[in-house]
C-alpha cells in the first residue's frame, strides 16, 4: 500500500511534466506570437465601447436602477421599511375617516402617505422592499443617474420616487403555457366549502354561531367588498329586521344572477322572495321594491356589501337551481341559509322576531330586540322616513347588476370609497393637475401620468385632498 | 539646386530650430499613437474628447497641463542635480535625432561614424536616469534609477550587437551608406542573420526605453515611477513623457533605417521609386512604433531577474552568435 501511495503522486507529477513539456514544444517564442495575434485581433474588431454621457446604454429590463414608488398603490402597511435592512425607508402617514359608503354604513378609515422617502446613501439595493410590497408599490426602475452633491439630498422623497415611475417598463410577458396569475385556481375549494354545509347548518340551526351567510360569505371571499367576516359591526349596522334579507339573497341571488334564472321561476322560492325579501336582483327597477316593501327599503342599502360580498363569494360554490329546487320547503331553505324563518320580514319588522330566528339571522349575536336597531347607525326612523324616496338606490342596483358573475377577482378588489366630492369634473381635475406638475418641474411624461390618475380618481369619486374633504376624526 | 548660399552658423541655427520642433511633435504624435493604438488593441477607445475629432489633441493638453503645474523639489534632494537629470535625460534622447536619414538630403548632420554616434549617444540617459534616482533622496527612486542602469547597461549590448552585424553587412558607419546599400532591407536579406539581428534590436530598444514588458524601472507597481518618483510638472514630462515618447519615435527611425531600408522602397522595384522617400521612411518608422505599441498591451512585466537573465544568459549570446554568422556571410557570399 505504502508503495502505491508513494507512486500515485509520482505518477501525476511525471504526466504534469509531461503536459508541461507537450506545452512548450511548439518552440520558443510561439506563445509570444499568439499573444501578439490576440491583441492584433482586437485591433480590428467592432469596438462596442458606449460614450457613456454622449451615449447610453440599453440596460437590461431587470437592472436595479433605483427604487421607484407608484404612490397611489402604497396602503402605508409599513412593510417594506420593516424588511429593509438598511433601514433606510422612511414613511409618514396619518388616518383619515372617510364619509361611510352608504347612508348608516361605517365610517371607513384610510391611510393617507404623508412622506416615502429612501435613502440612497444608506440603500444597499438588495430589493426587499420591492419584493415585500403587498400592493406593487415599489418597483425597480432603470433610471441610474440621481448623484447629488451633498450625502443629505440622496434621501429622495416621494415626488422623487414616484418620478421615476415613468421609467419603470411594464412587467415582462409570461411565458408560453404559463398559468394566468389571476385565474380563479381555488374556486372549486370554495364551491365545496360553500355547498356542503348543507346538513351541518341544518343540524346545528339551533346554534347561532353557525351557518350564518355572513360567515359563509366570509369563507368565501375573505377579502370580499362587502364580504368581511361576520364581525358584530355588519349585521348592527343593517336594521334587525332587516338582517335576515341579505342572508337569504345571499344564497338565493345566484340564482337569477349568475346561472340562469330558474330559481327564482321556481314557485316557492319566487313566492319566498317577493314576499319577503324582494331582492334588488330580482327586482328590475326599484320601483317595485320601494312600493311594496317600504320597510325594508333602507334594508337594501345597508345590506348591499354583504349581499355582494356573499353573492361574489358564493356565487361559483352555489348551483342555484338545484338548491333551489332541492330546498323546495321554506324551512329547509330557512335554515339552510341561516335566514329564511326570518323571510317575512316586513311583517316582523314590527314585531320582535322570536329570539332563535334573530340568532340565526344575526349570525351569533344575542337576539336582538328592535332596541338593537336603534343603536345602529341607521337608525329606524332615519331610514323610514327616506326609504320611500330612494328605495334601493338605482346605482347600488346597476353596480349589482353589472357585477360580472362568475369572475372572481372583484372581491380582491380594495373597497371603492365613496363619492366625496362628486362635483369636482373628472376633466377640469386632469387639466389642473397637468398644469399644476408641469409648472412644479416634472417632466411631460410625468405630469401626464398623474394627471391621468388625477382624472381616473376623479371618475371614481375620490377627491383630489381627502384630507380636506371629511377629516372627522371619531 | 537652390541658389542660396547660407553662413554656417545660420545653418546650425536652422537645424537646431528643425530638431527642436520635430522632436516635441514627434512625441506628442507618439503619445497620442500610444494612448489610441493601445486602447484599440485593448478594445477600448481611448481619449475621445480633447480637441474634438477622436481626441486628437490629448497629449497636446496633456503637454500643457504639466507645464502650469508646480514644479516641486523635495527638501532632501540634491537640488541642482535634481534639476539637471531631466536635461541630462532628454538632451541624449534629441542627439539622437542628428543623424537620422529622412531622406537622401534630409538629414541633419551624415556623420561618417552614424551608428557609433547613435549608440554612444544613446547610453548617454543612462546616466540622467542615475542622477534623477539619486538626488531625489528616495528610496523608490533610487531602486529605479539602479534597476535603469543595469537594464539600460544590459539592453545596449544587443542593440550594440545588432547594430554591429548592420554595419558589417553594410560594410559602413554611416547611416546614409547602411541605407543606401539596402537594396532589400536587412531585415528580409540576407536571411535569417537580418531578421534576428532585427529581432534583437526591438527587444532591446524596447528594454532601453524601459517599456512594458521591460518596465522593472518604472514598475509604478512597485515603486511608484522609479526615478521619476519626486518629479513634478515641467520637470516630469521632460524627464518621463517627452523622454519617453522622443526615444520611441527615435528608436522607431534608427529601426526603420537600420533594418527596414530607411527612405528605399521598401522592396527594389522601380515602380515604386515615385514615392519619395520621407513617405517611406516614415511608414517605416510608424511601423516600428506600432510594434513598440503593440508589444505593450500584449504582455506581462517581466521580472527583474528573469529580465537581466534574458539580456546576459540569452541576447547576448545569440547577438555574439550572429556577429560571427554575419562576418562568415560577409566574407564567403
Amino acid at each position: 500500500m505504502a508503495v502505491d501511495e508513494h507512486r500515485a503522486p509520482r505518477t501525476t507529477e511525471s504526466d504534469d511534466a509531461r503536459r508541461l513539456v507537450k506545452a512548450r514544444r511548439p518552440g520558443f517564442g510561439i506563445g509570444l506570437l499568439k499573444g501578439m495575434a490576440v491583441t492584433l485581433k482586437h485591433l480590428f474588431k467592432h469596438n462596442t465601447v458606449i460614450q457613456y454621457p454622449d451615449e447610453k446604454q440599453d440596460l437590461s429590463s431587470r437592472t436595479r436602477g433605483v427604487i421607484a414608488l407608484k404612490e397611489e398603490n402604497c396602503t402605508v402597511c409599513m412593510l417594506c421599511a420593516r424588511e429593509c435592512p438598511d433601514w433606510c425607508i422612511y414613511i409618514d402617514s396619518h388616518k383619515e375617516t372617510l364619509a361611510p359608503k352608504r347612508e348608516g354604513g361605517r365610517p371607513r378609515k384610510r391611510n393617507i402617505l404623508d412622506r416615502f422617502a429612501i435613502d440612497y446613501a444608506l440603500c444597499m439595493y438588495c430589493g426587499i422592499c420591492v419584493e415585500v410590497c403587498p400592493y406593487d408599490a415599489l418597483f425597480w426602475s432603470r433610471e441610474f443617474e440621481y448623484a447629488e452633491y451633498d450625502i443629505r439630498e440622496l434621501t429622495h422623497e416621494k415626488e422623487k420616487l414616484s418620478d421615476w415611475m415613468a421609467s419603470v417598463l411594464p412587467p415582462p410577458a409570461l411565458e408560453e403555457g404559463a398559468e394566468y396569475p389571476g385565474s380563479p385556481t381555488r374556486a372549486p375549494e370554495v364551491a365545496d366549502g360553500a355547498a356542503a354545509p348543507v346538513k351541518p347548518v341544518q343540524a346545528e340551526a339551533s346554534d347561532a354561531a353557525a351557518g350564518t351567510p355572513e360567515r359563509r360569505g366570509a369563507q368565501a371571499a375573505p377579502l370580499g367588498t362587502g364580504g368581511r367576516p361576520a364581525d358584530a359591526g355588519a349585521p348592527k349596522e343593517a336594521k334587525p329586521d332587516v338582517g335576515p334579507v341579505p342572508g337569504r339573497q345571499a344564497e338565493a341571488a345566484p340564482a337569477p344572477e349568475g346561472a340562469e334564472p330558474a330559481a327564482a321561476e321556481a314557485p316557492p322560492v319566487q313566492e319566498e322572495e317577493q314576499q319577503a325579501a324582494p331582492s334588488q336582483e330580482q327586482a328590475p327597477g326599484p320601483e317595485p321594491t320601494a312600493e311594496d316593501h317600504a320597510g325594508p327599503g333602507g334594508r337594501t342599502e345597508t345590506a348591499s356589501p354583504e349581499v355582494l360580498g356573499i353573492q361574489m363569494g358564493a356565487e361559483p360554490a352555489s348551483p342555484s337551481p338545484r338548491e333551489s329546487t332541492e330546498t323546495a320547503s321554506p324551512e329547509v331553505l330557512g335554515i339552510q341559509m341561516g335566514a329564511e324563518p326570518a323571510s317575512p320580514s316586513p311583517r316582523e319588522s314590527t314585531e320582535t322576531p322570536s329570539p332563535e330566528v334573530l340568532g340565526i339571522q344575526m349570525g351569533g349575536g344575542p337576539a336582538p330586540s328592535p332596541g338593537a336597531g336603534e343603536d345602529a347607525v341607521g337608525a329606524p326612523e332615519e331610514a323610514e322616513t327616506r326609504t320611500p324616496q330612494e328605495g334601493p338606490d338605482p346605482e347600488e342596483v346597476a353596480r349589482l347588476q353589472e357585477t360580472p358573475g362568475p369572475n372572481v377577482e372583484v372581491p380582491n378588489e380594495e373597497p371603492k370609497p365613496t363619492a366625496l366630492d362628486p362635483t369636482e369634473d373628472p376633466k377640469e381635475v386632469y387639466e389642473a393637475v397637468l398644469s399644476d406638475q408641469l409648472a412644479k418641474g416634472s417632466s411631460p411624461e410625468v405630469a401626464e401620468a398623474r394627471a391621468k390618475v388625477a382624472r381616473v380618481k376623479a371618475e371614481r369619486g375620490i377627491a383630489r385632498n381627502p384630507g380636506v374633504a371629511t377629516k372627522e376624526d371619531s | 539646386m537652390f541658389d542660396i548660399t547660407l553662413a554656417t552658423w545660420q545653418i546650425l541655427v536652422i537645424k537646431i530650430i528643425v530638431i527642436l520642433t520635430v522632436v516635441p511633435v514627434g512625441a506628442l504624435v507618439g503619445g497620442y499613437a500610444e494612448h489610441k493604438v493601445m486602447a484599440h488593441l485593448q478594445h477600448r477607445l481611448g481619449p475621445m474628447y480633447p480637441g474634438g475629432f477622436h481626441g486628437w489633441a490629448t497629449t497636446l493638453a496633456d503637454g500643457i497641463k504639466f507645464l502650469y503645474k508646480e514644479d516641486i523639489i523635495p527638501a532632501a534632494a540634491d537640488r541642482k542635480v535634481f534639476s539637471l537629470a531631466p536635461a541630462a535625460i532628454m538632451v541624449p534622447i534629441i542627439m539622437t535625432y542628428l543623424v537620422i536619414p529622412i531622406d537622401r538630403a534630409l538629414i541633419v548632420e551624415d556623420l561618417d561614424v552614424g551608428i557609433f554616434y547613435l549608440l554612444a549617444v544613446g547610453s548617454l540617459s543612462t546616466i540622467g536616469l542615475l542622477m534623477a534616482g539619486w538626488s531625489s533622496a528616495n528610496k523608490y527612486a533610487l531602486i529605479g534609477a539602479l534597476r535603469s542602469a543595469a537594464q539600460l547597461i544590459a539592453y545596449e549590448l544587443p542593440i550594440v550587437l545588432a547594430a554591429v552585424v548592420v554595419a558589417m553587412l553594410a560594410g559602413s558607419l554611416s547611416l546614409i551608406d547602411i541605407v543606401e546599400t539596402q537594396n532589400w532591407p536587412f531585415a528580409i536579406w540576407p536571411p535569417g542573420i537580418g531578421f534576428i539581428a532585427f529581432l534583437l534590436f526591438t527587444v532591446g530598444a524596447v528594454a532601453e526605453m524601459t517599456r512594458v514588458p521591460f518596465d522593472m524601472p518604472v514598475a509604478e507597481s512597485e515603486i511608484i515611477t522609479g526615478p521619476f518618483t519626486e518629479y513634478s510638472g515641467m520637470r516630469y514630462i521632460f524627464a518621463h513623457m517627452f523622454a519617453e515618447m522622443g526615444h520611441m519615435v527615435a528608436f522607431g527611425g534608427i529601426g526603420a533605417t537600420l533594418f527596414l531600408g530607411g527612405y528605399q522602397p521598401i522592396v527594389p522595384i522601380p515602380f515604386l521609386d515615385f514615392i519619395p522617400g520621407v513617405i517611406w521612411f516614415s511608414a517605416k518608422t510608424m511601423f516600428m512604433i506600432f510594434l513598440f505599441l503593440w508589444i505593450r498591451p500584449t504582455f506581462p512585466r517581466v521580472r527583474e531577474d528573469q529580465l537581466q537573465k534574458f539580456a546576459w544568459k540569452f541576447l547576448i549570446p545569440v547577438g555574439l552568435a550572429l556577429v560571427l554568422v554575419t562576418g562568415a556571410w560577409v566574407l564567403y557570399v
